[in-house]
């Protein structure tokens, strides 16, 4: 744990007057998996648009490898090299699965032959998708949406991708299947991850350090497999 | 005696797929806008009547510019108006929390660029001399060259802009705009110059509108009031927001208006086409082509 690729430096985001964010710190390093835990409402998903620039902090920083990026706009921020995995998935539902994975590479001038080659890396993934490939997204199962969404933020070879509750709404041995992929990604392509959840026990199991949000603060974060002993967060969040 | 006898069936065919074609244009003009902003542009008859007096009153009229050149600036400067009006209008309009404002900034901008018109070009209305005004002649029947030229203009517009859409990584980004601004966003597309871009095709398209009706009407500010009402009908009928729904809809209502007066009073026509976009909308709101939502 050296190099430091992301850190939010106390950030405050507002929903006109409203206040959703406060005063949020926090890091992610290479090669790093980061959670991000809490109930619904607490901020995640703000604290993951912020980072997008789908809305701006009004106070605070955004740093990402050296540069602050909290006023790029969001295709400035894809540019750079992040991507999210938004809530809700977001997959172009009337376009064909194959050109919602080329959507996914739209930031980067590939060749025919790459675009290919980054095809078929997902489709080995993801071998569902291969086979649904001509498919309309929007005919896809929740699961198989979810895949889509995975393999088509992977396209852009991003240098660090956020996921935001990749479990929701799938049958237990999918998200199974989400959270292995998921380490994978980590592992073998080494790229970092900061991941929200719900479901804070596989959030917990997969990550290397994890942030407690409430109410729009980090009220503690530490080493994931310290949490997971906690008793606080066994009540709080595991269900005892 | 029937009432067929007299009737010229080639003419008639012959209008009503020019006159649908132009009402098509107009559907898949405002369609195009509806499609990337979520707004109804209540002024796009002005961008075609300002299409009409770029083209006539200035590279026609005054400059005496021949037909390919007057036709290619008319298009150049309506792609230009077109990213003028996206960037400081419509763009900031779509960001509007309330869409009944952002339709009223519409219709504003409707009023002035006619009176823009108004006041550049004067309000008497003129032709063009010399603009597609000649007819083809086979047996009896006695074809304007005009219907022509539309016919085979829009074919050639619409085939163009679906291969964009399909071929082109801005035409695909377009796509995606029109499904979900913040996925498209989180693709890294730039979504306001998307956009821009939009309204600049749509521009264009308003011109190319404005060029084809210029040797139909006398070039005024009301040259296509009636056209652009049964454009929008066009777009209702076919299905709102569907490409090949603006074209069905807007041949149907051809066809129509065109054989209706077989059997009612020519001055009914009009009525025709907006009593039938008032029985779709009550017996199938969703037009011919029901869009299928995300
Ligand atoms: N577009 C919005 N306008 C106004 N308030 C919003 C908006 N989006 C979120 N909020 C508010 O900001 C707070 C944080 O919301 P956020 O969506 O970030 O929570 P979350 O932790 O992602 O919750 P969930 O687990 O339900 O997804 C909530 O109080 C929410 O009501
Ligand atoms: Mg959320």
């Amino acid at each position: 744990m050296d190099n430091k690729i992301l850190s939010l430096n106390g950030i405050d985001v507002y929903y006109g007057e409203v206040q959703a964010l406060f005063d949020i710190s926090l890091d992610v390093y290479e090669g790093e998996i980061v959670s991000i835990i809490g109930s619904n409402g607490a901020g995640k998903t703000t604290t993951m648009r912020s980072i997008m620039g789908l809305r701006h902090p009004k106070k605070g920083t955004i740093v990402f490898n050296g540069e602050e990026i909290q006023k790029l706009p969001t295709h400035k921020v894809v540019d750079r090299g992040i991507v999210y995995v938004p809530e809700g998935r977001l997959v172009f539902p009337d376009l064909s699965v194959e050109v919602n994975l080329e959507m996914g590479a739209y930031s980067k001038s590939y060749s025919k032959a790459e675009m290919q080659q980054m095809m078929e890396e997902q489709y080995d993934l993801f071998p569902r998708l291969k086979e649904r490939k001509n498919q309309l997204a929007g005919s896809l199962s929740g699961g198989e949406q979810q895949m889509l969404a995975i393999a088509r933020g992977l396209m852009s070879d991003p240098k660090l991708i956020m996921f935001d509750e990749p479990s929701l709404g799938l049958a237990p041995v999918i998200v199974d299947d989400v959270f292995k992929v998921i380490v994978r990604i980590n592992k073998e392509k080494n790229i970092p991850i900061l991941l929200v959840e719900q479901n804070a026990y596989m959030a917990l199991s997969i990550s290397n350090r994890t942030y407690v949000l409430e109410n729009g603060v980090i009220t503690t974060s530490g080493k994931s497999s310290d949490l997971i002993e906690s008793d606080e967060i066994r009540k709080a969040y595991l269900g005892g | 005696m029937s009432i067929f006898e007299g009737v010229n069936w080639l003419q008639l065919l012959v209008t009503a797929i020019a006159m649908g074609c132009i009402y098509s244009l107009i559907a898949t003009e405002y369609t195009l806008i509806y499609n990337a902003t979520g707004l109804v542009n209540f002024a796009h008859e002005s961008f075609i009547v300002l299409g009409a007096y770029i083209f006539a009153g200035t590279f026609e009229r005054a400059l005496q510019f021949p037909h390919w050149l007057a036709i290619a600036l008319t298009l150049v400067s309506m792609a230009a108006f077109g990213v003028l009006v996206a960037s400081t209008i419509l763009n900031p309009l779509r960001n509007l929390q309330f869409v009944t404002y952002a339709m009223f900034g519409t219709m504003m901008l409707s009023r002035i660029i006619i009176e823009i018109c108004r006041l550049s070009w004067g309000s008497l209305p003129f032709t063009v001399k010399g603009f597609l005004r000649e007819s083809i002649n086979i047996g009896s029947t006695v074809l304007s060259e005009s219907y022509i030229y539309i016919i085979v203009i829009s074919i050639i517009v619409i085939s163009l802009l679906q291969a964009f859409f399909k071929l082109t990584k801005a035409g695909k980004a377009m796509i995606c705009v029109s499904q979900n601004k913040d996925a498209a966003a989180l693709m890294g597309i730039n979504v306001s110059a998307s956009i821009n871009l939009t309204v600049a095709i749509s521009s264009i398209i308003c011109g190319i509108i404005g060029i084809l009706c210029a040797p139909l009407y006398n070039v005024s500010s009301n040259m296509v009031t009636s056209a652009a009402t049964k454009g929008f009908c066009a777009g209702v009928i076919g299905g709102f927001g569907s490409y090949p729904g603006a074209i069905i809809g807007g041949i149907l209502i051809g066809l129509i208006e065109q054989f209706g007066i077989i059997f009612i009073p020519s001055v009914w026509k009009d009525a025709l086409s907006f009593g039938l976009m008032i029985i779709f909308l009550l017996i199938r709101p969703g037009g011919i082509i029901k869009r299928k939502k995300a």
